[in-house]
Order: structure tokens, then sequence, then C-alpha cells
């Protein structure tokens, strides 16, 4: 079932790559079906946190206030969803699918420079401190979330890899020649 | 107590005990250093020691030199011999070495004083700024606007976290930001790229002599000395209690009536990216659109959002046109080379965020005890592996400005 919907969400990263986007896809799922995908788009929007995480949670955001589904409604909603993506969320995904409160996340390949889900923090943990400091009292604590990685993790590493050979055009000069692209 | 600016380091104490990495070296005959030197460069690089020296010369007290080089990074397994591969083993037999283990520093020096402790152990190079203001990451006579852009920033804020993007070398406000995690019952001021641009620089240019004209929201001075759980970065979860008293149906296509991600740092950077595509549009090219049409790609309501915008932000453009110099080749990249400042110290998203953006500097003037990234809990910008690196400042508020109108009105 979970490679499935990992299908899914490599389907999403190449959309990414064929967009010349650094190739990261997702889905979320409730009850057994995919209900919103997202693929990074930090070049088009030229917004670096424009990442695929980031784009599925804004579709249901919208989709459920249009709805007239209020904050607590929305809350419930996505504590019943599970996110497959094709790598690792960032310390800034990772923050964000925690303050949503995400059920589940199931990742591909691992992100050791800036994972938010064990490679560089943990922020899947939720409230590990004995939080019994000034924050306790008003402060919702830190939601974690379940999280498992090395889904499918070669065919995303395989992604980044035909990324970076033909050249990230958005990067910051000098790099690396960009190979047009083919029609 | 005066305005005061606070550099926040990457990382408390480093400890050099903490942070070695053990090698297995060996004393060799100068006359072999050359030789060995090469050898040992292609058959063992010390790829991620690159600020380690591969030799070290030591006086003896006789006022000979001794000299030894490292062979590879030790694992620790014994005898050191097994560590060796086929190649290191071939130069360690013919040359007749006899390894020891040694300990290096395993990062970079970061300041003179570290570079020095770190040579006692094993040489390590150190590369200093040329400019030592580099070193502290602002000039003196910045401080005058650092102060200024804060006390922007401050009074932006209204019942959340504000922040202010600047570009440093042109002082110019290149975009602002409240919290939208939720709908305040104002209307909300200042979000947007245009409005950003009305006020430019005016406001930073005002006078700062006279802090009593300014107005400081009295929701912001009531809160200042409790943590205010009203800020988004502060309280990120908050949102789930809240309930919008009236649910109306969305206030226009693409937007949103409340948000439990949109802190003010990230709507600060969305509203600068909206800038560099309205002022920067011939790269759009990039975005081609899929021919093949992909029916799972549910996301596209967004471009049509943009469309929209920019043909407003159009008349904009043109009349930023006297700039003059909005080149292909003069457009930043993100923000690199810019600042931000916010009001309260961000969460792990926010900082995270701004990473991403490739800020320069970013100030805060109020630390978040409870999800700070930047010092409050975490030390973010101090993460070795991230492949941006900012400096962090705190701005210390005067108590007298913070506790704003009152204290003033009488003292004018």
């Amino acid at each position: 079932m979970a490679t499935a919907f990992m299908e899914q969400a490599l389907e999403q990263a190449k959309f990414a790559l064929d967009n010349l986007e650094v190739p990261v896809g997702c889905v979320i799922v409730e009850d057994g079906k995919v209900i919103s995908s997202g693929s990074n788009k930090t070049n088009a929007t030229r917004n670096a946190t424009r990442h695929a995480e980031m784009e599925a949670i804004d579709v249901l955001l919208r989709e459920w206030q249009s709805m007239g589904l209020d904050q607590t409604q929305v809350a419930e909603k996505f504590a019943g969803c599970d996110l497959y993506v094709t790598c690792e969320p960032c310390i800034m995904c990772a923050t964000a699918l925690s303050i949503i409160g995400i059920r589940e996340v199931y990742f591909g390949c691992a992100n050791d420079k800036f994972g938010g889900c064990g490679s560089i923090m943990s922020l899947h943990k939720g409230d590990t401190s004995s939080s019994d400091d000034l924050s306790g009292s008003q402060a919702s604590k830190p939601k974690g979330f379940k999280c498992t990685g090395g889904i499918m993790a070669e065919e995303a590493v395989a992604l980044f890899r035909c990324f970076y050979e033909q050249g990230n055009p958005n990067a910051p000069r000098p790099h690396r020649p960009v190979r047009t692209p083919q029609q | 107590m005066a305005w005061e600016l606070i550099e926040v380091p990457g990382n408390l104490n480093p400890s050099l005990q903490d942070s070695t990495v053990d090698v297995l070296a060996t004393k060799i005959d100068p006359k072999l250093a050359n030789t060995l030197i090469r050898q040992l460069s292609q058959v063992c690089p010390l790829e991620n020691l690159r600020h380690v020296k591969r030799v070290r010369r030591r006086t003896e007290c006789g006022g000979k030199s001794e000299l030894s080089i490292i062979l590879c990074v030790s694992t620790g397994s014994e005898p050191c011999s097994i560590q060796f591969s086929e190649d290191l083993q071939k130069i360690v037999d013919t040359y007749q070495l006899s390894p020891f283990t040694a300990k290096v520093a395993k990062y970079c020096a970061t300041s003179k004083e570290e570079w020095e402790e770190q040579c006692k152990l094993w040489p390590t190079s150190y590369h200093p700024a040329h400019d030592l203001d580099i070193v502290r990451g602002f000039q003196e006579e910045e401080l005058p606007s650092i102060f200024n852009c804060m006390k922007t920033a401050i009074q932006l804020s209204k019942a959340g976290n504000a922040a202010i993007i600047i570009d440093p070398s042109s002082m110019q406000i290149i975009a602002k930001a409240t919290d939208q995690t939720h709908k305040h019952d104002t209307p909300e001021e200042g979000n947007t790229f245009s409005e950003a641009n009305a006020d430019v620089t005016c406001s930073l240019n005002a006078s700062t002599d006279n802090d009593c004209n300014l107005s400081l929201p009295g929701s912001f001075l009531s809160k200042r000395n409790s943590l205010n759980m009203e800020i988004s970065c502060i309280n990120p979860w908050g949102w789930m209690r809240k309930r919008t008293c009236e649910q109306k149906p969305l206030p226009c296509d693409g937007c949103f009536a409340w948000h439990p991600l949109r802190h003010a740092p990230m709507v600060a950077i969305e509203n600068a990216a909206e800038r560099d595509r309205t002022m920067f549009p011939s790269s759009t090219s990039i975005t081609k659109p899929d021919s093949n049409g992909n029916p799972e790609n549910c996301c596209d309501n967004e471009p049509a959002k943009r469309l929209k915008t920019d043909t407003k932000d159009n008349e904009q453009s043109s009349s930023e046109s006297f700039r003059g110099d909005l080149s292909e080749t003069s457009r930043p990249y993100l923000c690199t080379g810019f600042d931000i400042y916010l009001v309260w110290e961000p969460c792990t998203m926010c900082a995270m965020a701004l990473v991403h953006h490739r800020f320069k500097r970013v100030f805060y003037a109020f630390p978040n005890p409870v999800t700070g990234a930047l010092g409050g809990v975490y030390r973010l910008h101090g993460e070795r592996s991230l492949n941006h690196h900012y400096n962090v400042f705190r701005v210390s508020v005067p108590e007298a400005y913070s506790n704003g109108l009152k204290y003033c009105s009488k003292e004018c």
C-alpha cells in the first residue's frame, strides 16, 4: 500500500523535474484515498519555501475553508491524514507538518543536509522536553507524528541525480552550465 | 538602558574536547615529506578534514624540528594496521613508518582563539575575514539604521509578530508582513507587496530622535512582558483552538481566511518572492506548462492567482522603472544579501525558511523561549550541515521605548 502512494508521490516529483524544479513530490492520504498532491515549485514561484509539502497542505486548506470548516474541524481532518513524500521533510516542512498535526509521514530518501525527521533535527518526535517551563501553562504542546523512511528511496535519489546532471537553472552563479531542455 | 545589538552565537561554548577526530599519524624524515604528502593525498585524502594540515612540525629542545604526517582517519580498530588500505599499507611498509594515534579538530575554526586552541592538538588552517566588521556581521555606523528598522518592525506588529525585509545596500524595504495565522478584526495592513513599496525608505528615513511620535500598539505593550500567545512563532499549535466567530466563505480566490503556517516571516518571504516575480518578470520562462497535462497535479491554482496579481502590479513595476537597473543580472537570488527584522524570534519552520531564502542577517527583538530556533531553544544557524548560514542578532529594546506612549507623553 505504501509503495502505491509513494509511486504517486514520485509522479509528482517527476512533474517537478520536467519543470526544471528540484524533484520532490508528495501526496496526502485520507482513508486510503489520495486527497491532495504537491510538487516542489521553488523556482517557478521564486519562493524557496514552496516545497511539495507546503503546496499539498495549501490545497487542503483552501478546499476545507471553502467548505466552511473552521480551525478545529480542519485540525481534526489533518489528524486523520498521512503524507507520502519522496524525500525526508526539511526542518521547515517537518515543523509545518507538526503544526498542522498530520498523523503519519512516510518518506523516500533521507535528507542529510536539512532533514527535520531524524537526519539533522527530530521534529517528528514532538514535545520531548520535560517542559514545565514558563511555556507549559498556555502554549499548546508540540505535536509529534509517526515517521517511516526509506520507502522507494532509490527511485527518489535517481530523480535527484537526473536533476543535478541537467543543472539547476536557478542556482546562484557560478554554477555548472545548464543543459537546455529537450522538447 | 539604551538600544543595543547583541550577536546570538550559532553554538554555545564550542568545546574542543567534544569535537575532535582521531587520526593515525607517523613521524617522518623531513627529506621524505614532499614525497609522502603527494602519495598520501592521492591514496588517502582527508575529505572531511580540509582545514587540518597534513603535516605537523614541532621544534624539539635541541632546536631540531620533528615532522609528523597524518596517514588516515582512525576508525579505532586495533591493531591500527587493519585500518590501512592496500595502498596505504604499501607506503607504511616501504618507509617503515610506525603509526600513532593523534587528535585533530573536527571543524574549521571560527575565531583566532579557537584556531590557536586547535593548533595545540594539530595544526589547522584558518582564514579570518579580511575586515573585522565582517566577522562581527555589522558595522558601527549601521547601528542607527538597524535600530530604526527594528522600530519600524515593532510599529508594524499589532496583535502578532511582524517581519520586514531590507536590502541593506540601499536601505530599501523589500517586503513586510504580519502574522496571518488567524483572521484579525482589523484589516490586514502592510501585507502586500505594493503596500510595502508605497512607503519605501520613507519610514526608515524618518527622524528617530523623537520616539514619542511612535504609536505603539496597545496590545503589544500590555503583552510585552509576559509571553504573548498571540505570536504565531511562540504558539504555533495555538491555531487549532481558534474558532472564527463567523465563518464566511473565502474572501477571494486563492486567499485564506486563516492559515496555520502563515507566520509573519513566511508571509514576508512570499511578498518578497512576489516582488521578485513582478520586477523581474522575464525569467518566468523557466516555468513551462505541462503539455501532456498531468491530471494529478491539482496545485495549479497557484499560478492562476499569480496571474491576477501580476496584471494588477504591472503599473507598479513601470513606476519602479526609474531605478533603471532591473536587468536580469541585478536580480537577486532569493534574498541573498538581505536582512530580515522580526519582532519575535522565529520558530524552526520560519528560521529554516530564512535559511532556504538565503538571508544574510536576522535581527529579532524578543526571544522565543518556547520554540525559538535562533537561540531561544535551538541554534539552527550554528547547524553545520545546512547549505547556507546567516548571522543572528538580538536587538535589545529599551524599557522606556517598549513601555511606550504613556511614559513618553509625560516626558514630552
